[in-house]
């Protein structure tokens, strides 16, 4: 293999991509190349890449978890309500983790025991969770519980549940040097997950699912195992980004996230992995997250509104995928008119 | 009874009918032929977006753009009422609105060959931001009667837009079953290289697809403007979800070439209906997903069921010898 070769990859472009788009804007607006606060803007999309990161090893499978948002979601509000009920932060914590897992099988067994399309199945459990994370405090209210402190009910759908300890708070405001901990934990979570996507056996069983299911049945790959583990890590990865949220925001709510769907599968597709299974990397979604991440603090930082963000992502993700399908049209187009031409000449 | 039960159509309305029931058992009011009508009068702005969206599932595409459209096309409407356009000329503008949004994602998916789900995530992106950038982020409100009017018309005790949308499902479904470009949408979602070869259009019927998507959205739009008389900023949101779970309930199913207009509508119908029915039983209105979902799941979990059942009680008839039965 020759290494010119990495210049021809996705993620080298994603690369470039990455340090022209921090140029162009530092030099609109110079604050931008302030390291720190360049890696201070991590903070406001670590809980995109968490999600979007395993949610790759689900769509390499040719399968999808939009169920995610939802998870985000009720991961805030089992860490709130088990705090309030005077547990220690740090195990609702764990038990908050633990549900986004639980979350996570369920949408994993139900598409490997069915052959019911996995969008179907993450759009009714995106449904379910999101559901059973805005009733909950409702429900714990009617049977007695009160959860929210002595706000009441109303002022706890209006602000969360509030007045989380400061140790908790530390986890997104606190720093390495000048790395902020969700984004040293970004890091650690991409390269083990790169690790087991890479150099695993599971993570070429993953590939294969892909690419052919009925290939990968007949040389004896443990399909449902694995489709079951990679749904797991796509709750967990959610779970996760929910309990990041609820420290930032200092607040847990059911409605964590809703807005970041968008995001998340922009991420993920943007770094190369097929909608259609059988390719895409842990690299390039993190490079296609903190890309597009940067590219709304930029924007914002200029001066440009959020809705006028919200069309520029989306024309970027449309326009990046018509490049990548008409690239690979005439990639096509030359490999035929090469085979011809050697044909006619003997 | 096995035919009545791999008919989704009559699976999901035989569940429907057994909710009302048991609703009606709970809180007779439920039974009254005022609270029937406003259920089927608060469904119609889902019924109208499945109803597109089921061409799209059809061709074996997905169009989660849908509700964002439905927005857009809200705004335009709202926006040219309110710069004193006659209400004919704003429907007009709204319909045009759904229709050229329709047609970019069309543009994207048959010519730049964007997958569709990639396709419309970015254009929902991009109608929900042109939705704000319009109007600048705030409320149209203060809409002239002459919008409002039509939701207050009614015959025979039945509000004109349910008649209306009762009429648009029976033409739908006649033409989707008698005409020959309708057929076209089950072919090609069916087998798409099959149509190809036959010499069917392929590409323009999958772009007739998300045009009609975006039509369809259009009317939505008109009718719940009309309905509430105001357009949010979150108009709409999320809808595209609800149609799409609507059209699965119904039994469009999302590998293509499966379903109908009347399952799409009954689909809508149910979801809507689920709201009011937890409402009459007391139930506070914030359970609504959760029980969405759990009846989405439970459906396309029994539908999976039957279907295995079937397939092996045929496979087990051919082992038998006899070929070809077992099939009912």
């Amino acid at each position: 293999m020759k290494w010119t070769r990495i210049f021809r990859t996705w993620e080298f472009a994603l690369a470039v991509l990455l340090v022209l788009e921090i140029l162009v804007l530092g030099w609109i607006n110079p604050v931008f190349f302030n390291l720190e606060n360049l890696l201070y803007s991590t903070l406001d999309f670590s809980h995109i890449l968490f999600a979007a990161l395993p949610l790759t090893l689900v769509i390499i499978t040719a399968g999808i978890d939009i169920s995610g948002v939802s998870i985000m979601g009720l991961a805030s509000i089992t860490l709130g309500l088990i705090w309030v009920a005077g547990v220690n932060i740090f195990v609702a914590l764990a038990i908050a983790l633990l549900v986004g897992i639980l979350a996570g099988a369920f949408n994993g067994f139900f598409v490997a025991k069915t052959d019911v399309n996995p969008l179907v199945i993450t759009l009714g459990t995106l449904f379910m969770y999101a559901g059973i994370a805005q009733g909950m405090p409702a429900l714990l209210d009617f049977l007695g519980f009160k959860a929210y402190g002595s706000a009441g009910l109303a002022a706890y759908q209006y602000e969360g549940i509030t007045g989380l300890p400061d140790s908790f708070i530390a986890l997104t405001e606190g720093t390495v040097g000048i790395v902020p901990y969700p984004f040293i934990l970004v890091l650690l979570f991409a390269a083990a997950l790169s690790l087991l996507l890479h150099k695993t056996r599971f993570g070429r069983y993953l590939y294969l699912i892909g690419v052919n299911p009925k290939a990968a049945a007949y040389s004896g790959v443990p399909i449902q195992k694995v489709l079951v583990w990679a749904y797991v890590l796509s709750g967990f990865g959610a779970a996760l980004a929910g309990v990041m949220l609820t420290s930032y925001f200092t607040s847990a709510r059911a409605d964590l996230g809703g807005d970041a769907l968008l995001p998340i599968i922009t991420a993920v597709v943007l770094g190369g992995a097929d909608i259609l299974g059988g390719s895409g990397t842990i690299l390039g979604t993190l490079l296609a997250g903190m890309l597009l991440g940067f590219l709304r603090q930029g924007l914002l930082a200029i001066g440009v509104t959020n809705d006028l963000i919200q069309v520029v992502i989306g024309a970027l993700l449309i326009s990046a995928m018509a490049v990548k399908q008409l690239m690979h049209v005439y990639g096509e187009y030359r490999l035929n008119r090469k085979a011809l031409s050697q044909k006619e000449r003997g | 009874m096995k035919r009545l039960l791999s008919s989704r159509e009559a699976l999901v309305t035989g569940l429907l009918l057994l909710l009302i029931v048991i609703t009606g058992l709970f809180n007779p009011n439920f039974f009254k032929f005022d609270s029937i009508v406003e259920i089927f009068n608060a469904s119609l702005t889902l019924v109208l977006i499945s109803l597109g969206e089921m061409f799209v599932i059809l061709t074996r595409g997905i169009d989660v753009s849908v509700g964002a459209t439905a927005g857009l096309a809200a705004v335009v409407l709202g926006t040219t009422l309110n710069l004193g356009w006659p209400v004919g000329w704003a429907i007009v503008a709204a319909l045009a609105t759904g229709t050229l949004a329709g047609m970019l994602n069309a543009f994207g998916v048959t010519m730049l060959r964007v997958p569709p789900i990639i396709m419309t995530l970015g254009t929902l992106g991009i109608y929900r931001g042109l939705m704000r950038i319009i109007t600048g982020g705030s409320w149209i409100e203060n809409l002239p009667q002459s919008i409002k009017e039509p939701n207050l018309w009614s015959f025979a005790g039945v509000p004109f837009f349910v008649w209306l949308t009762a009429l648009v499902i029976a033409t739908t479904a006649y033409w989707t079953l008698r005409a020959r470009p309708a057929r076209y949408f089950y072919a090609v979602g069916d087998n798409e290289e099959g149509a190809y070869l036959l010499g069917l259009p392929v590409r323009p019927t999958q772009f007739m697809a998300y045009t009609l998507a975006g039509v369809f959205a259009a009317m939505a739009a008109i009718v719940f403007t009309s309905q509430i008389g105001f357009v949010s900023m979150n108009a709409a949101d999320g809808f595209e979800l609800k149609a799409i779970a609507a059209n699965v309930l119904g039994g469009v199913s999302l590998t293509g070439g499966v379903g109908t207009p009347l399952g799409a509508a009954v689909g809508a119908l149910f979801l809507t209906a689920v709201h009011s029915m937890l409402i009459f039983l007391g139930v506070p209105g914030i359970w609504d997903n959760a029980f969405a979902g759990v009846i989405l799941l439970a459906v396309v979990y029994v539908d999976y069921r039957v279907r295995s059942t079937l397939e092996s009680q045929r496979r087990q008839a051919r082992i038998r010898g006899d070929v070809g039965g077992g099939a009912s």
